[in-house]
């Protein structure tokens, strides 16, 4: 890695917004004043599954206060959502396929009456079998959910020959996983308001993880003209994957567009209750793995047959099984492999993306095996990930060839003293008689960005003849700080202040397309539009500079708003000279970005291919106390080591690390949604500050060169350790593995009676 | 859904059972409102007339009365467990008030709201029916004394009449050398009891039970005193082995209450296991 020299890559400059956030002043979509709103309520489904015969909305609209109650009919565009498949309407059409599904848009004067309303909309149903289990999906003759069936997709990786390395095996483990539905949790429910403006335009403030994604739908289910509509993102509280759907976006669209005439705007927040009941969940996996290993515990081969229920839409199914099946083998190089990850439609909720699309299903599965066959063949759990681990110059599963940036050894380095120190001093020491400790590791890789598909961002940046500099970008900052760390990108570039770069975000009208805020992808992606537009002006002020100081390019350099020739620093000019100079000249001061991840699309058939262009890789360490007697665990301590690049904000990153790790805490330990039985945080379970456990985050930078100032990501690589690294350590406690997640009272209990701990000593 | 509703804050007692004389059949006492607030919002709270008790200088105050601890109904869970004279007469009722909730809650949560409520996993019952409480209530025909274990005829139905008022807890103090509560839940705060228990116990010289007083909290419908494995245990030394015994002993009366539903898989194992770990301080092991 080179030595360079940064003046704020790598400093922990202040997250922009933090201030507002923290003194209660950041606008969210719930505050936004537009004068007096009308407010909008979903009429949900009666039915888990169930053909429309009639809906009747006489009652409704005849209520006092009723603006209006619209119907799949009253769309005038195509009434199908979906960012990878459409097959979700926005009202439902024929028939209902969830207990999520919206039948109705009731519009009125207040919530109260709203909720009337919708009440007294009458719907005619003809109910049809429900499907909540895939393998019932599946099942021959089951009653197809959508029309072309209850496979959404098979997605397969193979290579090499499995058979025979299992054949040749000196340990053979074959295991089935379970993990089940799981809410985002965020803190800011759904929430979206709009008005029309005086041009016509259809505006709408959303909470939102991409603004450009709402507006191409809000814009085909109106069929308006592109510029007839305008998303903004509001300021946003969390979303973990689940604001990457239309929640309230369309809805309000659909209002404006029939009762924009009445000059009210339209408001919907969705309550916590209608946020658990309407929005995506984490995708349940049913996960049969086999592993081989050699005598010296060297992985050769890995046979996956993989299960998960998207519910009633694909959302983002076909990622999540696509990622899946990619990341099945986890940071360990295996040269046989035979993936089969399908994806079902079912009755259930619709599951979509959240934090790690798959990849903390599949890691569980994995780095269980890991332990399994250390066991078996007496191997150190740290000495047997090291010696598995891919390097520069292995081939992945996919036959991706990895060329840099492949940090896990040094990630399981990094945690190796603690390890030790774990093993030798903390878990032998004294304890209450009816607790046993555990330690456990947990590894895991991430490909940056959307799987094997284009994921182009863009930004543009634009000085003024002043000298003062706006950096545009579609980005959706959510909460985790890209905002902050683009301007960083484009301050290094400049030799500015992060804070002297105006930020424009996430705006249709103002800013183009920076995909998704998910997969992990803003910071690189992004990241590196906003270095190619800022570079591209960089160049412009430097030809400009050159002619002024009579000094070569490379002997400039950017420095306190100004251009200084390295050598002679009292050579210099300031940028606002030369943005006057080159704009009298007529000359462009504003640039276009541009950067898409090189990938190759997997192979249908083997999943050959390039999915991602970098990964971020970690590896968490747990130490765990189990209650033999109730089953309750108590986490003491977690070790993460996370492989992110280059950290740009170093702040940002450990916070990451510290909301993943309560994240997978919860994962493990504690997080269940039930099917028509959760209904809101009273019977939904996240852990608290007092369920924390002391976290050490460790930064290590394997630097990307693709990256910018070789970043890669973090978002979701800091949750997917910890639930394997929890139910590790529980299972070296007990002596007793756990297959499920959660990790919950009663499966630890009932590990603890199987072990023999519960009655020990005292028979 | 209907949230709407009507306030009253009385400034004396007399006020307060006076107002309820008259409107007692529509109105509902809130103190702290950490249970009434959650049904209003569900659109669950069918009397929306709320009256305030919380700040009625009659429901305020711990003290000691002679021979009993008298603990006000409007006493908050923050105050019990900041309180000294409860660590030193009711620990196990102290003790309860740590892992209630949050902060948050406990600042505003009280006793006479925990026992009027009559849910099963109200965690101040178990430590109230060691101390063998009773509930004081005022009404327009004067004030009654009930046993804490009468309070509730069912989950959530409470004895109270609709004219009365919870204006206290008489509880005898510990007269013991050990007592403690312990509750299991799903996480380490703001979680409700999965399954909690109150002891209350004396050992003569040789470790024999002399004094056992032992309840159950969020396992049966009603408060519950166990007193048949109290009896079972009076007079010796608990071992591990008899506590092991007594312990199914427990699990089989919370069963012979409760009927095997599912969640008994969990709940048989863990009372008894909560039950060892509670008197594990006092096991003898000779
Ligand atoms: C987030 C959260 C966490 C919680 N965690 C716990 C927990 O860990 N353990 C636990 O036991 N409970 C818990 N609870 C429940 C609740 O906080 C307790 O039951 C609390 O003690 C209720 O007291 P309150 O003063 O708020 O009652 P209120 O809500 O004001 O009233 C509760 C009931 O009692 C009646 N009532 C109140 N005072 C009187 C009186 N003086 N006379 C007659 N009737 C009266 C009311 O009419 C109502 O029916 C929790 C609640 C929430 C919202």
């Amino acid at each position: 890695m080179t030595e360079e020299r940064y003046a704020v890559i790598g400093q922990s400059v202040l997250r922009k917004g933090a201030r507002e956030k923290v003194l209660g002043a950041a606008v969210f979509a719930a505050d936004i004043d537009l004068g007096r709103p009308l407010v909008l309520l979903a009429r949900r489904s009666d039915h888990s599954h169930a053909l429309i015969r009639q809906i009747d909305v006489a009652a409704a609209l005849a209520i006092d206060g009723v603006k209006g109650v619209f119907t799949a009919r009253d769309i005038p565009g195509v009434n199908l959502l979906g960012i990878i498949n459409k097959d979700q309407p926005l009202l439902a059409d024929d028939k209902v396929r969830s207990r999520a599904d919206a039948v109705a848009l009731v519009v009125a004067e207040s919530q109260a009456v709203a909720e009337q309303a919708a009440e007294a909309i009458s719907i005619d149903y003809q109910p049809l079998p429900a499907l909540f289990e895939p393998l019932e999906a599946l099942a021959e003759g089951a009653p197809p959910i959508h029309k072309k069936g209850n496979l959404l997709l098979t997605r397969v990786v193979r290579r090499g020959d499995v058979d025979s390395a299992f054949a040749a095996a000196a340990s053979l483990i074959e295991k089935e996983y379970e993990t089940g539905f799981i809410e985002h949790n965020y803190l800011e429910p759904d929430a979206g308001i709009g008005h029309v403006d005086a041009d016509g335009t259809l505006v709408i403030y959303a909470s939102t993880q991409n603004p450009h994604y709402d507006h191409k739908e809000v814009v085909g289910l109106l069929d308006l003209p592109d510029e007839k509509v305008r998303i903004i993102q509001a300021a946003t509280g969390g979303g973990f994957g689940s604001k990457l759907d239309l929640n309230v976006q369309g809805f309000i669209g659909l209002a404006l567009h029939h009762l924009g005439h009445l000059g009210r705007p339209v408001r919907y927040i969705y309550s916590r209750e209608e946020a658990y009941l309407a929005t995506s969940k984490r995708h349940p996996f049913r996960i049969r793995m086999t592993t081989a290993c050699d005598r010296s515990g060297r992985l050769t081969a890995m046979r996956v047959r993989a299960v998960c229920n998207t519910g009633a839409y694909g959302s983002y199914g076909i990622a999540v099984a696509s990622r899946a099946a990619v990341h099945a083998t986890g940071p360990y190089a295996i040269d046989n492999v035979d993936v089969e990850v399908q994806c079902v439609y079912t009755n259930a909720t619709y599951c979509g993306a959240m934090r790690g699309f798959g990849a903390p299903q599949m890691a569980l599965a994995h780095e269980s095996q890991i332990d399994l066959h250390a066991e078996e063949l007496h191997i150190d759990p740290l000495a047997m990930r090291t010696m598995n681990a891919l390097q520069v110059g292995a081939t992945s599963s996919t036959g991706q060839i990895l060329t840099a940036s492949i940090g896990y050894r040094q990630c399981l380095e990094a945690v190796a003293p603690y390890y030790r120190q774990a093993c030798d001093h903390w878990l032998p020491a004294p304890t209450l008689p009816h607790r046993r400790r555990g330690v456990g590791l947990g590894g895991m890789w991430y490909g940056i960005g959307n799987t094997g598909v284009q994921n182009p961002s863009t930004a543009r940046i634009e000085m003024a003849p002043d000298g003062s500099v706006t950096l545009f970008t579609g980005c959706a900052d959510i909460g985790q700080g890209s905002t902050t760390v683009l301007s960083q990108i484009a301050a290094e570039i400049l030799g500015l202040s992060p804070e002297a770069i105006r930020m424009v975000v996430a705006d249709t009208k103002y800013t183009t397309s920076a995909g998704a805020t998910s997969a992990s992808r803003q910071t690189y992606i992004s990241g590196n539009a906003v270095a190619n537009a800022t570079r591209n002006l960089a160049n412009v002020l430097l030809t400009e500079a050159v002619n002024r100081l009579r000094a070569p390019k490379n002997s400039l350099l950017f420095s306190g708003g100004e251009i200084v020739v390295a050598s002679k620093p009292e050579v210099r000019v300031a940028m606002a000279t030369l943005a006057r100079r080159i704009h009298d000249k007529g000359g462009t001061l504003s640039w276009q970005g541009f950067f898409d991840p090189e990938t190759v699309p997997l192979d249908p058939q083997t999943g050959e291919g390039v999915p991602y262009a970098t990964y971020a890789f970690a590896c968490h360490l747990a130490e765990v106390e189990v209650d033999t007697l109730t089953g309750e665990v108590h986490v003491a301590r977690v070790v993460a080591a996370h492989d992110v690049g280059r950290a740009i904000n170093p702040a940002s990153v450990v916070g990451q690390i510290c909301g993943g790790v309560a994240m997978g805490v919860g994962f493990a330990l504690m997080e269940e949604f039930e099917q028509g039985r959760t209904e809101s945080m009273k019977d939904y379970h996240i852990p608290t500050a007092a369920d924390m456990p002391e976290v050490v985050p460790i930064i290590i930078e394997a630097a990307e060169p693709s990256g910018p100032f070789g970043a890669k990501g973090v978002g979701e690589p800091a949750l997917i350790p910890t639930a394997p690294a929890i139910v590790n350590a529980i299972s070296a406690a007990l002596n007793r593995r756990i297959y499920a997640l959660p990790a919950s009272l009663e499966r630890v209990l009932a590990a603890s009676i199987d072990a023999g701990h519960y009655r020990r000593k005292e028979r | 859904m209907n949230r709407d509703c009507t306030y009253h804050r009385p400034s004396t007692l007399a006020e307060a059972v006076d107002y309820l004389a008259t409107k007692g059949g529509e109105t509902t006492i809130i103190a702290g409102g950490t249970d009434v607030m959650v049904d209003l919002r569900a659109g669950k709270l069918e009397r929306r007339n709320l009256l305030d008790v919380s700040r009625l200088d009659e429901l305020r105050g711990i003290r000691l009365e002679g021979e009993k601890l008298v603990v006000g109904a409007a006493v908050t869970l923050a105050e019990i467990h900041r309180s000294p004279l409860l660590a030193n007469h009711a620990p196990a009722l102290q003790k309860c008030a740590r892992n209630f909730a949050s902060a948050q809650i406990r600042n505003k949560a009280t006793i006479g709201g925990n026992v009027g409520h009559c849910s099963p996993c109200g965690d101040t019952i178990p430590p109230l029916v060691i101390h063998q409480a009773e509930m004081v209530c005022t009404g327009s025909s004067g004030q009654r004394r009930l046993p804490i274990t009468e309070v509730a005829t069912g989950a959530y139905r409470c004895q109270i009449a609709r004219d009365e008022i919870i204006t206290a807890f008489v509880l005898e103090p510990v007269g013991a050398d050990f007592a403690d509560f312990q509750k299991i839940g799903r996480r380490q705060a703001l979680a409700i009891s999965r399954m909690s228990m109150a002891a209350m116990l004396n050992q003569d010289q040789e470790g024999r039970i002399t004094m056992l007083r032992l309840a159950l909290g969020a396992c049966t419908p009603t408060p519950c005193r166990l007193r048949l494995v109290e009896e079972f245990l009076l007079g010796k030394k608990p071992q591990p082995a008899l506590l092991m015994q007594a312990g199914e002993l427990l699990a089989e009366q919370m069963i012979a209450i409760t009927g095997r539903r599912s969640s008994i898989i969990y709940k048989e194992p863990a009372v008894q296991g909560l039950f060892r770990r509670i008197l594990s301080p006092v096991a003898c092991h000779d």
